[in-house]
């Protein structure tokens, strides 16, 4: 047990090795977003920030907005990101209108807490185009996300039919505090109560969390043995752990087999592809990254050359409707089944 | 806390009536194991039986190392708050350095073997650095844990760029997921460390010294005992151990999320106090620390069993750890610190 000055210096070593790594490939990272920025220059620029740099779906998102910046032309300012804080989200955004931004495009992931800040925004004539999230209140140019109720329902009538409309399922919720996870739970919760009254619903209440989504998936499965469906409402955290738990239980099996759990998740990330092309899970609901970045890119464009919107069908196979506080646009979100789980237009099958 | 105290009256050595304490406050938390088994089998008939408890065991398994770690760290009079970030990262960069680029990996793809092995390593070294700052430098335990807590969670998600690793090694997650006779491994593997844990602070010189330098660093010091030395190494198996919790949790998940093990840090100061384990070192022992992690686990099954509606989950959970170190406070008759 004898730690020398040797250990010291070699722990100092490897800290400092991986911290360097560590600082190369963040700078490499913002070297790609810069000459988005500078390439194409109409309207004025713009600043987005980005709500959290922990999650698969948001990094998906966050990768391709330079990208998309290229190809609509956008005078993107560098990214900020407010790692899920609403406070950071305010420093952030004023920041950025202190650098000149023309437009701000975020994702509040408190919905509530932001008002003032859009209030604040308005007053200086800087519109807002917020993504997958609605704001409670405060002026909104544009908000873009999926349908996130369609999400709800969606996954109800799938795991209705394949259950014949009756038996046990369990909903693995996200947290209740962000309205996608209310969204969802709510629509799910009602489409099972109107059309499959005999269906039993457990909710679990993860909070986006994959080690309380095995805890409680166990439990319940201890409990009721015959629970035949799973809805997971984060492919990204509760994928692997419904696996693993299902795996524990001998219970993967195709789906012709009475032991089969139905498992439908939200998300589309190319490792629940992965699991649909195994036989592992049934079916997921595509979120869109890509259509998430290029619309919301495309509405700040809009908004710096002052071009308004209509409430109703759009060119891109969504509908906008309006809000008290401006408009939002709901892209459509796919149903994906072991039939098309190859159709290379699904951004889970274009990520690398 | 701190390494200066002189005040705390306890034994390097207890003898006679005193060992008697000891092992009574060991034990404050057992009432409450009970009235929750009892409780429990009211709510739902299959609590009681052996699959259930066996989940509940294989649910904590992972916590109950990260809490074994912190009461060691506790009972030599510090603290550590980074052994949350080390449960995520330490099996994330041993993955990493094993996994093929495509897969999210560095590139280097040494032997998949190695993979459990570097992730001790690296929790081993992420607590020898803590110790170097807080024995070599004399810096403040708490703050110096907190801001490792930050850089160790930050180091992961700026080293997988925030992505979850979901194709790994299956000789990693063998420990979380493998079934030894009956049993899930990682309840043996648990077990087997608090065992271990147990005999070595009650029994050997080393583990002993650890009350003497918590109670009063300066009176060890002044009987022999090699204070930086014996609470570096308690750094370092700190480390070593929540890495090893971090294997077995990714082993019962299937993949490493970018925020596993955080927020666990309070969950483990929660079962460290409720079972003994005093904030100011030098007291509780290692089997009251385990009852804490058993309440916390039948705690969190019977809520899930009773299906509680999520808004009111965090409410009830936290109203019960009151109610249960109230009744540890009644049960052990001393004040608690």
């Amino acid at each position: 047990m004898k730690i020398g000055p040797a250990a010291t210096g070699a722990t100092l070593l490897a800290l400092a090795l991986t911290l360097s790594a560590c600082g190369s490939s963040e700078s490499t990272g913002t070297g790609a977003a810069q000459p988005a920025g500078e390439a194409g220059a109409t309207g004025g620029k713009v600043g987005i920030d980005f709500p959290r740099a922990d999650s698969d779906f948001w990094n998906s998102f966050s990768k391709y907005v330079p990208q998309m910046a290229t190809e609509l032309g956008v005078d993107l300012m560098p990214p900020t990101n407010s790692q899920n804080d609403v406070a950071k989200l305010v420093a952030n955004t004023q920041a950025l209108s202190g650098q000149g931004a023309k437009v701000i495009v975020m994702a509040p992931q408190d919905t509530g807490a932001i008002a003032s800040t859009l209030q604040s925004l308005e007053s200086k004539n800087i519109p807002v185009v917020t993504v997958d999230t609605r704001p409670d209140k405060g002026k909104v140019y544009m908000v873009v996300r999926a349908d996130n109720k369609a999400y709800g329902t969606k996954a109800c009538e799938f795991l209705g039919e394949k259950l014949g409309g009756k038996g046990k399922v369990v909903q693995l919720m996200g947290a209740l505090s962000s309205i996608n996870g209310r969204d969802r739970a709510e629509a799910f919760g009602a489409c099972m109560k109107e059309k499959f009254p005999q269906i039993t619903v457990f909710n679990e209440p993860t909070e986006w969390e994959g080690t309380k989504a095995a805890s409680m998936l166990q439990t319940r499965l201890e409990q009721h043995p015959d629970i035949k469906g799973v809805y997971m409402h984060a492919g990204g955290v509760h994928l692997a752990p419904t696996i693993q738990v299902l795996k524990a239980k001998n219970l993967i099996a195709p789906p012709e087999d009475p032991k089969h759990v139905f498992v439908i998740s939200n998300d589309g990330i190319p490792q629940e592809f992965e699991a649909i092309r195994k036989g592992e899970i049934d079916a997921t609901l595509s979120q869109p990254a890509d259509l998430y970045a290029k619309y919301a890119l495309f509405y700040a464009k809009a908004a710096a050359e002052g071009k308004t919107f209509q409430p109703g069908p759009t060119d891109h196979d969504s509908t906008i409707i309006q809000l008290p506080n401006g408009l939002e646009d709901q892209l459509p979100a796919p149903l994906v089944t072991k039939e098309n789980v190859d159709d290379q237009a699904l951004w889970g099958n274009q990520v690398k | 806390m701190t390494t200066t105290k002189t005040s705390s009256p306890v034994s390097a050595a207890p003898r006679g009536r005193r060992i008697q304490f000891g092992r009574f406050r060991d034990l404050t938390l057992v009432p409450v194991i009970v009235v929750l088994l009892i409780a429990g089998s009211f709510v739902d008939p299959i609590f009681l039986t052996p699959g259930n408890l066996t989940n509940v065991l294989q649910q904590q398994s992972a916590l109950a190392l990260v809490v074994l770690a912190e009461a060691l760290i506790l009972i030599a009079g510090k603290f550590d708050l980074s052994l949350e970030s080390t449960v995520g990262m330490a099996p994330a960069v041993g993955v990493m350095l094993v996994i093929p680029v495509a897969a999210g990996g560095f590139g280097l793809e040494l032997p998949g073997i190695l993979a459990i092995p570097l992730c001790l390593l690296v929790g081993g070294l992420v607590g020898a650095f803590n110790g170097f700052l807080i024995m070599r430098f004399q810096l403040s335990a708490f703050i110096v844990t907190l801001a490792m807590m930050i850089v160790v969670h930050g180091l992961q998600l700026g080293l997988t760029q925030g992505k979850s690793l979901f194709e790994l090694p299956e000789s990693f997650l063998y420990l979380g997921s493998a079934t030894w006779l009956g049993l899930p491994a990682a309840i043996w593997i648990v077990g087997a460390l608090f065992t271990v844990a147990i005999v070595a602070l009650g029994y050997f010189r080393v583990g002993r010294s650890l009350y003497a330098i918590g109670g009063n660093a300066d009176a060890a010091r002044a009987v022999g005992v090699r204070v930086e030395r014996v609470v570096w190494a308690v750094f370092v198996i700190g480390g070593i151990v929540a890495a090893l919790a971090g294997v077995l949790e990714t082993g019962r998940l299937g993949g490493i999320s970018a925020n596993q093990g955080v927020g666990w840090i309070f969950m483990a100061f929660a079962a460290a106090v409720i079972g003994g384990v005093s904030m100011d070192g030098g007291k509780g022992t290692i089997l009251g620390a385990l009852t804490g992690v058993l309440v916390i686990g039948l705690v969190e099954n019977i809520l899930t069993l009773k299906g509680v509606p999520g808004e009111w989950k965090q409410l009830v959970y936290g109203s019960i750890i009151l109610v249960a170190l109230m009744i540890s406070r009644l049960a052990g008759g001393k004040a608690q610190d």
